[in-house]
Formats: C-alpha cells, structure tokens, sequence
C-alpha cells in the first residue's frame, strides 16, 4: 500500500468499526452519568433518611417534654443547614437535567414533606418551650413564570449566610403534595411568585435585603456569623 | 400543558446536542480508525536515497505586494536540494506596487548556495543529465532583462510582470511559460525546507497521482494567535495526511503544492473559483477521478496572520470560497462514485461549518444566562466565589463526558499530526489554548462566510 495516497474507495469496515466504537463512547458515558446520578439520589436518600429520622426523634422527645427539660429538645434540633444543604443538593440535581428526573421530584417531595414537619414540629417547641425560631416560608415556581424566583433565592441565601438561626423553608408550589397543598391553603398563599410567608403574612414579588429584614424585625435577635451554606430555592 | 411544551423543547434541544456531538465523535474516531488501520511509516531520508529519477519542475510562485517576504521565499527556493537544471522558479508579479519585483529580481543573477547545489551535485545520481548550458560563469555575466525571456539552461529564476488579475492569471501565466513535466505553487509568503522537492517528486512514481501536498507550518510563530494557529495547522497536517490515504484530499494549497503539468492543461488551468483556486482545482481533479497524494515530510513554513482581524479577513475568504465551490460541485456530495470524498469527507466538510455555528450559539445563549446570573448573585451577595469542594457538585452529566471525549480525541489527532509532521509526537504549547478558544473563535468567520455566500456579497484578497 502507498503510504501517502490509496484508492478513494471507500472501505466499510472502516466506517463500522468507527460507529461500533462511537456507539461504545456513548453507552460508556451514558452508563457512567447514569451511575453517578445513581449515587447521588442514594446520598440524598441517606441524607433525607438522617433527617427523617431526626425528626422523628425530636418528635419522641416532644412527647416526652413531662420527663426533660425543653433545652435537651432544642438543642438537638434539626440544623437549618442540614436542610439547605439537602435543598442545594436537590436543586443542583434539577438543575443539570438529571437522566431521571421522576426519581429527583419523588425526592423532593420527600423533602418538601420534610420540611412541613421540621417547621410545625419548631413552631409547637417555640409554644412550649418558649423558643423564638425565626421563620421564612418560600413559595417558588421553576415552571417559568417566575422570573424574579433566581434573585428572591440569591437573598434568602445571603440571609441565610448572614443568620445561620434563620429557618428557611422553600417550597416548589407546584409540587404534587397534598401537605404541601394544604400548607399553602391554610396559609392562603396565591400563585404569584416569588411568594414569601413571613410572620403569618405573604408578600408576593421580589423581596431585598432589606425589604425582608424591615419585613421581619426580629433577625436583629438572632446571632450574625460569617460562616454560612447556600439557600436556594 | 406550558410544562409539558417547555419540556418539549428542551429534550428536542438535548437530542439535537446528543446527535451532533455523536456525529462530531463518529467523524474524529472513523479518521483515526482510518490511521491506525493503514499502520502508516514515515519516510524519511533513506526512502529519499532511493530516489533516481528526477524530474523537471517549474515552481510558480504569484505574487502581490509581497515585498517583506518575498526574499526568504526566493532564499529557500534556491536552496532547495534538487539538480538545478531541473528546477525552473517562474515569478509572476501580478501588477505589485511595492518593490516585490525589484526583489524578486535580484535573485535572477543570485548564484546558488554552496549549501543548496554543492549538496544536490553530490548526491546526484548518474542517470540525472547535466546541461551543459547551466553553467554558473555564464549565468553570473548575463544580465536580468536576458533572463526573464531565456528557458532553462541559464538561470533557474524567471520573473513576469502583468497586470493584476488574481493568483489563478498568475498561475496560468507561469502555465503558458513552462514546459516542465511538474508544476508547482508556492505562495510568496511562505518558505521551502530543502528536501521538501525530492520528498514530493518521489510519489509522482505512482501515475494515477495528479498533484502532491506537503506539510504546512506555521512559519516563526509569534503572537498568541499565530502559536494557536500553529496547533491548527498540526492538526492540519494530520488531516491533509488521512485524506490523502482516504483518497480524498479537496485543498491543494497554495505553499508547495506540484502537480502534473499535463493534468494541470488537460484541465484547463487555474480558475477564478471564488479566490479560492486551490480548493476549486483540488475538487477538480477529484471530479476527474484522479488522486491527490500528502508528503507530510516535506515541511513547507508559511506566515500566518498576527491579528485577530487579519486572521478574520482570511478565513472569511477561505470559508467563502469553500461554500461557494462546494455549491458549484454539489454533485460530488453523498455521491458514491467519488468514495469517501463524496460519502463522508464533503458532506462534513460542509456539516462542521453548520455545528460550529450552532454550539456557538448554544454556548454563547447559555453563557450569557449563567453571567446575567452571576451578575445578580454578586449584587446581592458580593464577590464571595461559590466553590464547593463537595464531589456531589463534580460535574458527570453524560453531555459533559462526551464534551471531554471528543476533545481529548482531537488531542490525540494534533499529537499524530506533530509525528507526521515532526517527528516529535509532542503536541505545540498552545495546544490547551487552541482546544479552548479557537472552538470559539472559529464560528465568527464562519457566520460571516455564510452570510457572505447567503447574500453574494464575495471576498476580497486584502
């Protein structure tokens, strides 16, 4: 064979072996995405399964409150950062079109259920207890129609960052859940995003900084710190 | 409902990304499939050893305007290994209004490099005849004016002053004015490497080859953008390599491409071709079923532009005059008859240019999202970078791999293309620079091509 010019024909072996090999690249980095993803949902089910189990610890003691001291509950509370973590973790995996998005809406309605819980479970400590939690709900929609929602979440994480005591709870309102239906029909919170439930009011629209700190006097009590995690969404 | 389109879309987007970049990587592995399958050597000064028949070559070189580079052009012309009363250099000056001619013209009486001809004559085999009529004492006494109008015998350079016309009237002028058996181009902006000749010459042996290509390089790279272009024109040689053993081989360039002289009339000389004659004349001799060969070894250093803008100017016109000859040699396109020129090497050719603009439009409308969102964020939350060192956030999208897949093939494609071209498989330094930018650079010439071609609005030389 000449080793700088051949005879144009076209040899199909070469063009099979080259597809077999593409097609191979591709099977390979789908199946490796794919176990990633696998791993990843598994590390948020670990995480939700540690919440989970949290609560229902914390719930347990509640209804022991007769025999301990309401310190011993409050100081093992949930971590708001445990949650916002899960939060990020979730919306990271919604928002790099995951190859299994049915998986990731099973788990965030796992954790909008998780939510609820923690927030009514802190709410009956601050009654009994005397605790002065800090709370915001955040209703959002990523169906978009919300174009402020990004910006609203960029705040909640600077707030978040700044008061690490800050409970923030954020809900995709269009989520299938039926508490979550019901949360937001006690609380009576219309579809218009952003919406946020402060103080048992909502204020609809983007809220600043300062907007939700003049909204929500009471984060002057809680303590200010420069470490922080992300809050959004 | 809203959801439901909105999904829509972006999976239709995803599928479209998936396809390309699966046809991108088809392309990619099937070139090097087609290199590992031919298990190619190189050749190098042992195969030139055995060469023993040399035949005679006129090399054309066109110029306008070229008075900065026209010097080293005619030095290295001169010092090309090859018997000297089998070289013709024919300058055409194609209407220059800078001292190109008088330059030029100062090689008529140049005696030849003791280097250059001491070394041919040494080596020169006993079959190779010597004219008695080039003899240096009398090439030396006659004057310039003698020259331009005397054949071989005398002096190896000629010089034709015309009128401007273009590249392809100063290449058929030197047509008309030869009657070497090879004919070659070699633009006044680039130079030869002395046993570029001989490495080419050899593959002539092979009569279905109608014209040769050699190894292009960037000569003296500079600036960053010609380090990059460097990179590209490695990958460049391994292209021209693989399509030459594919058979399908559709630019013979203007730095040192020879051809048959007789193919060159029998086809009619060169041709306008939209200011690309060189793309024009390669599809021509492809429409002809005659092949192209590589000489990856015969090293030919041409200038590369040193400006962003200059590099646009260029490209624009390449780009241009490629669209418009493959609309003029349409039929050669998914035709069989041509072999993997017409099933795979065209048709890409021409689907590169449509996914290079695509991807740049995709990148550029998600680039433009994620800074509009980064701009937000720092207004609201300062300038504190968003790292996370948690491997949950490491990026393992499929789309991500495939990305990484396909550049890291065109890694090992620039790696093959240093081999062939140098011997070194080391890759230039502005390798991590060209995979990174140029994909970006790229796509701006190419839509101001294809606007061009969409509107016939033409390109100019300068």
């Amino acid at each position: 064979m000449d080793p700088v010019v051949n005879t144009r024909t076209a040899r199909w072996s070469t063009y099979v072996v080259a597809f077999g090999i593409t097609a191979l690249i591709f099977a390979t980095a789908l199946y490796a995405s794919n176990y990633f993803n696998n791993q990843r949902i598994a590390d948020i089910r670990t995480t939700q399964d540690n919440i989970s189990t949290d609560i229902l610890s914390i719930e347990t003691q509640f209804d022991l409150l007769q025999q301990h001291s309401c310190a011993d509950v409050a100081e093992n509370t949930i971590l708001p950062s445990e949650l916002q973590t899960l939060a990020n973790q979730l919306s990271y995996m919604e928002g790099h079109g995951q190859t299994n998005p049915e998986e990731v809406i099973r788990l965030k309605r796992l954790y909008s259920l998780l939510e609820i819980k923690d927030y009514l479970l802190m709410k009956q400590l601050a009654t009994r207890c005397g605790l002065k939690p800090v709370f915001i709900l955040y209703f959002y929609s990523n169906e978009g129609d919300c174009t402020d929602c990004q910006k609203q979440g960029y705040v909640l994480t600077s707030l978040a960052q700044t008061y690490p005591q800050l409970r923030i709870y954020s809900f995709d309102y269009n989520l299938d859940v039926s508490a979550l239906k019901t949360l937001i029909s006690i609380d009576n919170v219309k579809d218009k995003f952003p919406a946020l439930y402060i103080n048992d009011k909502a204020y609809y629209g983007f809220q600043s900084v300062a907007d939700v700190t003049k909204i929500l006097p009471q984060l002057a009590t809680l303590k200010k710190t420069a470490t922080s995690t992300s809050a959004q969404k | 409902m809203v959801q439901t389109a909105y999904m829509g879309d972006i999976s239709m987007s995803i599928g479209i990304v998936y396809a390309l970049i699966f046809l991108c990587l088809y392309f990619e592995i099937f070139l090097l499939v087609s290199f590992l399958e031919r298990k190619f050597g190189r050749r190098g000064a042992k195969e030139r050893a055995g060469i023993t028949h040399f035949p005679h070559v006129a090399i054309i070189v066109p110029c306008f305007n070229e008075e900065k580079t026209i010097g080293a052009t005619m030095r290295s012309l001169l010092a090309l290994e090859y018997p000297r009363e089998k070289l013709d250099i024919i300058v055409v000056d194609d209407g220059s209004t800078d001292r190109t001619f008088e330059i030029a013209s100062q090689y008529i009486n140049e005696r030849d490099t003791a280097h250059g001809i001491a070394n041919v004559r040494a080596q020169q085999r006993t079959d190779v005849p010597t004219n008695p009529k080039c003899s240096e004492d009398v090439a030396i006494d006659l004057n310039a004016s003698e020259f331009r109008n005397t054949m071989c015998g005398v002096s190896r350079v000629r010089i034709f002053h015309k009128e401007n016309g273009g590249k392809h009237t100063a290449m058929n002028l030197g047509l008309e004015k030869i009657d070497a058996e090879l004919i070659g181009c070699l633009d006044a902006d680039s130079i030869v490497e002395k046993y570029a000749l001989q490495e080419m010459v050899s593959i002539f042996k092979n009569p279905k080859v109608a014209a040769v290509t050699p190894g292009i390089h960037v000569k003296n790279p500079e600036t960053i953008l010609q380090h990059m272009q460097n990179v590209e024109y490695r990958l460049s040689v391994f292209n021209r390599f693989i399509f030459a053993a594919l058979g399908s081989v559709f630019i013979t360039p203007g730095p040192f491409s020879i051809f048959r002289t007789s193919i060159v009339r029998r086809l009619g000389g060169w041709r306008y071709a939209h200011s690309t004659e060189d793309m024009e004349m390669a599809l021509r001799i492809q429409a002809a079923g005659l092949l192209i060969a590589n000489a990856p070894r015969a090293v030919v250093h041409t200038s590369t532009p040193r400006t962003l803008r200059a590099l646009y100017r260029q490209r624009v016109r390449w780009t241009y005059g490629w669209i418009c000859n493959a609309k003029d040699y349409r039929y050669m396109f998914g035709n069989r008859a041509f072999g993997n020129l017409g099933i795979i090497i065209l048709p890409w050719a021409i689907f590169s240019i449509a996914t290079g603009i695509y991807f740049f439009f995709r990148v550029m409308w998600y680039g433009i999202l994620y800074a509009q969102g980064e701009l937000m964020r720092i207004q609201i939350m300062g300038v504190h970078p968003q790292l996370s060192y948690d491997p949950f956030y490491i990026n393992t999208s499929a789309l991500f791999m495939l990305v990484v897949a396909s550049v890291a093939v065109i890694l090992v494609l620039i790696c093959i293309g240093s081999f062939i071209g140098t011997g070194s498989k080391k890759p230039p330094m502005a390798t991590p620079l060209f995979l990174f930018f140029y994909s970006f650079l790229a796509p701006v010439w190419l839509l101001a091509a294809v606007f061009r071609a969409m509107f016939k609005t033409g390109v100019q030389w300068r």
